[in-house]
């Protein structure tokens, strides 16, 4: 198995899963995070090879914010450019309470059949 | 991609910029701002190493610029294609399409830009002539120039917000970020390069233009909805208050009574006429939102 196909696998399933990610952790944020420390966060969870790029959680928040599941502010900062800031929104909730449904339903589905040594 | 990889911001910028050729302007403007916020961060996180050693790391974290432009230009067609408003059914012949105009939420929003574009034009004009005005007067003095960086910045600001009401009507991209002030130079070339950028001049003739825009919208707007709409309800209220359904008491004095109010054939055509007028200045209203949205955008984000 080569590296890139591993890469390709990882993206594919990525797709979806970068915006539950990025909306649990703004919901379980207590205010607003900008994306920098969103990143961070993730990357402190990943421990080692993060699943993702940190530059691709940028564009996924702007798509949730147009969306309307998440709203955002730009305030400026000392250390370079305005940062932007976001907080989940009620809708936002509510496509969460969804999505994490899904999830679970999918990742048992996914399970059943991928679990060696496990007989249903 | 096999290129060095970028050992400074500036750099990374670049690369990131020639990787997007192509895209949609306002999502480069973005995604350079984006990364802006990231690199800059991650360097004040890490004081004891150089602007290089943590570039060196960000192809790991961050992503090289290909893979960052790559995700950019997939999530917004991502989200272009849901945000898209389904376009209304084109069957049904041209009657049925011409009155279709009415489920369109543009069209609405087209309108109410129509009434807002006068204020908005007021506000646009005064701010650049009487900016433009004091940057010239205050020019040979010292405070000239900071009141100009000043104005242009404001300048900036305002055009951001005009695209972000432009945006919200016509549903044309525009900028979510101000514009990327480009690699840091020195005050005077910083100045210089303001005067120099196609887009400082264009933005100041867009808020000059917005005024003589804002008036012909506006009285567009007025008109076409004051006779529609009379044309259309004169002659209901007309025929509601000669069978007596309607009792105009004292008080309202209606000294407007036409000939034609009077007229058992002209009612119909005056109801009639009063709805194709109306249905007109929605499409009209849809046509100047989207004609509007394409001049802002050249104005505002195209010119340089």
């Amino acid at each position: 198995m080569d590296d890139s196909s591993a890469r390709k696998f990882q993206k594919d399933l990525n797709g979806g899963l970068v915006a539950l990610v990025l909306l649990s952790v703004l919901d379980q944020a207590k205010g607003e995070l900008y994306g920098y420390e969103i990143a961070k966060q993730l990357q402190r969870a990943a421990q080692g090879e993060p699943l993702f790029k940190e530059g691709t959680i940028y564009p996924v928040l702007r798509s949730l914010s147009a969306g309307g599941l998440l709203s955002s502010r730009v305030e400026p900062s000392f250390s370079g450019p305005p940062r932007k800031y976001y907080r989940i929104t009620a809708p936002g909730r509510a496509v969460l309470g969804e999505w994490r449904a899904i999830w679970a339903q999918t990742r048992n589905f996914v399970d059943r059949f991928t679990s060696e040594g496990k007989s249903t | 991609m096999n290129r060095a990889a970028p050992r400074s911001i500036d750099a990374y910028l670049k690369q990131l910029r020639e990787e997007l050729t192509g895209a949609d302007p306002a999502l480069v403007q973005d995604a350079l701002y984006d990364a802006e916020e990231y690199l800059r961060a991650e360097i004040a996180a890490h004081p004891g190493k150089s602007e290089a050693d943590v570039l060196e790391l960000i192809a790991s974290t961050y992503g090289a610029p290909d893979e960052v432009a790559a995700a950019y230009r997939e999530t917004e067609a991502k989200v272009a294609a849901a945000l898209r408003t389904p376009k209304p059914k084109a069957g049904g012949g041209a009657l049925r399409r011409f009155f279709a105009v009415y489920s369109d939420p543009r069209a609405y929003a087209s309108l109410f830009f129509m009434f807002l574009a006068l204020a908005v034009g007021i506000f646009h004009f005064v701010f650049a002539v009487v900016g433009v005005s004091m940057s010239l007067g205050l020019a040979v003095l010292i405070i000239g120039i900071p009141f100009f960086l000043a104005f242009i910045g404001l300048t900036r600001v305002i055009a951001l917000a005009d695209g972000r009401l432009v945006e919200a009507i016509s549903g044309e991209r525009m900028p979510r970020r101000p514009l990327h002030p480009g690699p840091k130079q020195s005050f005077w070339a910083r100045i210089g390069e303001m005067l120099r950028d196609a887009r400082t001049w264009t933005t100041i003739a867009y808020f000059v233009l917005s005024l003589p825009l804002g008036i012909a919208y506006f009285t567009i707007a007025v008109t076409g909805l004051a006779l529609g709409l009379s044309l259309t309800f004169a002659p209901l209220f007309e025929i509601a208050r000669r069978f007596g359904w309607l009792h105009v008491s004292g008080g309202i004095a209606v000294d407007y009574s036409p000939a034609w109010l009077g007229s058992a054939f002209l009612l119909p055509i005056a109801i009639v006429l009063g709805v194709v007028i109306v249905t007109t200045l929605m499409h009209c209203a849809r046509f100047i939102g989207r004609a509007h949205a394409r001049f802002a955008k050249h104005m505002l984000v195209m010119g340089s």
